[in-house]
């Protein structure tokens, strides 16, 4: 008993930072903008997370610092991607191998340290005691006590949904992704629009770093987005980006994450167990190709008649 | 006497680095009126209205709308002055249902950006009542017509109370029924005091809809004229600067041998949808065959599996008793010549010169072109071969190693059709030969098919144009979701009776 609730925990946790970093990449990805960048803005956000809270002392700086790394990193990729019109895919590409060389450089010179930093000095996110809930023996451990940031996540999850399906911007943003002229024909800057997307999922992913070094652990490690980047993106293709899709996809994948911590402790080495979350991705795509064919035949079939 | 509504003045519009585009034009727009605005490719009559729209600077003269001068930065800013166009291509997301292609730009929103569907939906259904679209808002556009289609980026713009509509060559992609619909449509709005602009290049369409016409050419007006007692030939000579030909004169064909044999020819596509549906015709030596169709019901399809681009279809193909199913695309163009639809992407290589285009599959063919070792091109044959068929087929250019693509697109064509007659085959595949050309070349280009007709070779014509085929074709093929609906020989049916069969309305029953 005591093992499942820790593994619904980890769980939880784990699905925190590939939900954030997907809910962001989900609107450029019904921008039709290419992003694979969302591990770098992670790892930035992760990043200056870090030196935000350890110089401030302030678990909010710290926040902010983070989402303003994201912010930045995604100001970066909206000046090549979408003014100077560089390949989006080359831009990403640039963009992660800069986060990863400059944190770890600035990690070296700012901290003197190699690998990871830590200090009683950096401020972790709060976890939030639910009211009530909390005293009620099995549910309390299941539901309450998570850092803050989670809880936000999965509201998110809901408010994305809303703004990508029911406003005049997810009109216009789903509307620029099928074909951005037309969107321009009618009066609306296109542009802006795949820049408001991109800028968007630089600040969820890098809240969602934040989420890694503040939340889920309270220190820096070199390359600490681990990938977590990538299986966002590999989440949003899955799902077609749909964000109550995003949320189940994450938890999936969280779970596998938390799988293979909590399979750790036991004989397999370290080394085949960080595989797990990677070989669920293998998995998901067999099923999700397998499962998607028939559909498609299927409206086929009736106009053959 | 109506007012003037827009008076444009002296206006200039350059393409750098030195394209005069617009020289100079004078206009004035009366409210309320139609004014059908006409000049072949490259007059500059849709570059004038895009400098109105806002779509694109101009760079000296002055525009008035109700006497105010006016300087749109863009199409926004056009519309909210009451200026809205409807572009040839059409400017709508196709997985959007026609109240999201509707509203976008101009959503009706509550509180946090939330779209007011319902009540934006009651006013799209409102206009739509009003002004008798026929149109569900809730279809999507991917699943509706061409013509429909249009009726949606013209509901576009009343939704957005614009009050002058100018429609780039609408007519274009319509059926002669469609074409009467949207000549009434566009009448009633008129009615209801809109003021219409409407480019166009056909001349019966015009004479019959507009109150005043506007010519124009190579950039210049020519005049503008009241339409009370015009001629076509009228407006043809201002046009062009001289007099046209309009029907190409032609001998009755002389039909001889079967050259090629269509037999239960069907295609069903990767959807599993029937595209061809048991084609049966034959095209004998010295005749052509007109395919009637509106587009995307099957004409596409048939190029594609007579030319070899898709090879599993059902039934035969037979050219001079080879049968094509086994042949490759080359061997199959040692039988038959192709004119293809699309000029730029499959009919040249717009980076290479003329020489290079002109070879293409000759080199491959042609023995004249090949010296001792069929592996050697012989440049100064390709170079001959060049200057006959631009000697022949009258092509403007600098000479043989220009570029293809600084020719006009009528230069471009003649050289085309030139190379694919050249092949020397008993049949030739025509595939919309003369699309978006000037009225010149598509005379010449007329002239010199019924030339290859009267030496013996069969034609097969593939065409979006009603006049075309009826000037040219001496038997039509009229075909409907990828079936034969008729097969009628032009001078004993006309242009609305074929409509019919084009829509489906009417359907003989063919073998």
């Amino acid at each position: 008993m005591k093992l499942l609730i820790e593994l619904i925990r980890s769980t939880m946790l784990a699905a925190t930072p590939i939900l954030l970093a997907s809910l962001g990449g989900t609107y450029t990805y019904y921008a039709n903008i290419f992003n694979i960048a969302m591990e770098g803005m992670m790892l930035i956000g992760a990043f200056f997370a870090v030196l935000g809270s350890y110089l401030s002392g302030s678990w909010l700086i710290g926040l902010l610092a983070g989402v303003g790394g994201g912010l930045l990193a995604a100001l970066i990729f909206v000046f090549f991607a979408v003014y100077m019109k560089t390949d989006e895919f080359v831009t990403g590409i640039a963009l992660n191998m800069f986060a990863l060389g400059g944190t770890t450089y600035l990690l070296r010179q700012i901290f003197s340290v190699k690998g990871a930093f830590t200090s009683s000095k950096i401020i972790g996110i709060p976890s939030w005691e639910i009211p009530i809930i909390d005293q009620i023996p099995v549910l309390g451990k299941l539901l309450s006590g998570y850092p803050f940031i989670v809880y936000l996540a999965l509201l998110l999850a809901i408010l994305v949904e809303i703004h990508i399906y029911k406003t005049k911007f997810g009109l216009r943003l789903r509307a620029t992704g099928e074909d951005d002229q037309t969107v321009d024909s009618v009066g609306i800057n296109s542009d802006q629009i795949k820049s408001i997307s991109i800028i968007l999922s630089g600040v969820l992913s890098g809240l969602g770093g934040v989420f890694l070094s503040l939340g889920y652990v309270t220190l820096f490690a070199e390359n600490m987005s681990n990938g977590r980047g990538w299986i966002a993106l590999a989440v949003i293709i899955l799902t077609r980006g749909r964000p109550l899709g995003l949320l189940m996809m994450s938890l999936l994948f969280g779970f596998f994450d938390g799988l293979g911590l909590t399979l750790q402790g036991t004989m397999i080495p370290s080394q085949i167990t960080q595989m797990v979350p990677y070989l669920a991705t293998l998995v998901a795509l067999y099923f999700y190709s397998k499962e998607k064919r028939p559909k498609e035949e299927k409206p086929n079939e009736s106009l053959a008649v | 006497m109506p007012k003037e509504l827009i008076e444009i003045k002296n206006l200039v519009k350059i393409y750098p680095p030195e394209t005069l585009a617009v020289n100079q034009v004078d206009l004035i727009i009366k409210e309320g009126e139609i004014h059908a605005l006409i000049g072949e490719n490259g007059a500059g009559k849709s570059t004038l209205m895009k400098v109105l729209y806002g779509m694109i600077p101009f760079n000296s003269g002055s525009i008035y709308l109700d006497n105010k001068k006016i300087d749109f930065k863009s199409p926004r800013e056009a519309v909210q002055a009451g200026i809205g166009m409807v572009h040839q291509e059409f400017m709508l997301i196709h997985k959007y249902t026609i109240y999201e292609n509707v509203i976008l730009g101009v959503e009706p929103t509550a509180k946090f950006g939330l779209l007011k569907q319902k009540e934006s939906k009651k006013r799209v259904q409102k206009i739509i009542d009003n002004y008798q679209l026929k149109l569900n808002p809730d279809d999507r556009i991917e699943d509706i017509s061409v013509a429909a289609r249009q009726k949606v980026e013209i509901l576009k713009l009343l939704y957005r109370d614009v009050d002058i509509l100018i429609l780039d060559e609408p007519t274009a992609v319509l059926t002669p029924q469609e074409i009467e619909e949207l000549f009434a449509r566009l009448k009633s709005l008129k009615k209801a005091g809109k003021t219409i602009i409407f480019i166009s290049h056909k001349l019966n369409e015009v004479l019959e809809l507009a109150d005043s016409v506007t010519v124009m050419r190579q950039g210049k007006k020519v005049a503008t004229m009241t339409n009370e007692g015009l001629s076509k030939a009228d407006l043809a000579r201002a046009m062009v600067g001289r007099d046209v030909v309009f029907s190409i004169e032609k001998e009755a064909a002389q039909p001889a041998d079967i050259i090629c044999q269509i037999k239960d020819l069907s295609f069903i596509d990767n959807h599993k949808k029937k595209r061809l549906d048991k084609l049966n015709f034959t095209i004998r030596a010295g005749e052509i065959v007109g395919i009637a169709g509106v587009e995307g019901n099957g004409q596409f399809e048939l190029v594609q599996v007579i030319s070899g681009l898709i090879d599993n279809y059902q039934g035969e193909i037979i050219i001079n008793n080879n049968s094509l199913k086994k042949l490759s695309i080359l061997e199959r163009r040692k039988l038959l010549a192709y004119v293809p639809q699309d000029r730029k992407n499959t009919g040249s290589a717009q980076a290479l010169s003329l020489i290079e285009n002109t070879i293409m599959t000759h080199h491959q063919i042609n023995t004249r072109l090949t010296g001792k070792f069929d592996y050697l091109l012989n440049k100064k044959a390709s170079r001959d071969l060049t200057r006959e068929i631009i000697d022949d087929y009258q092509v403007l250019s600098s000479g043989p190693a220009a570029k293809i693509s600084s020719l006009s697109g009528g230069n471009q064509q003649k050289l085309i059709v030139g190379r694919e007659f050249a092949m020397a085959t008993d049949f030739i595949l025509l595939d919309n030969p003369t699309r978006g050309l000037d009225v010149g070349s598509i005379e010449f280009i007329q002239q010199q098919i019924i030339k290859s007709r009267d030496q013996g070779t069969a034609i097969l014509l593939i065409s979006a144009d009603l006049d075309e085929l009826f000037s040219l074709a001496d038997r039509l093929v009229v075909i409907h979701q990828g079936r034969i609906t008729a097969e009628k020989l032009p001078e004993a049916t006309d242009k609305e009776e074929i409509g019919e069969y084009m829509l489906g309305a009417r359907r003989d029953e063919i073998r």
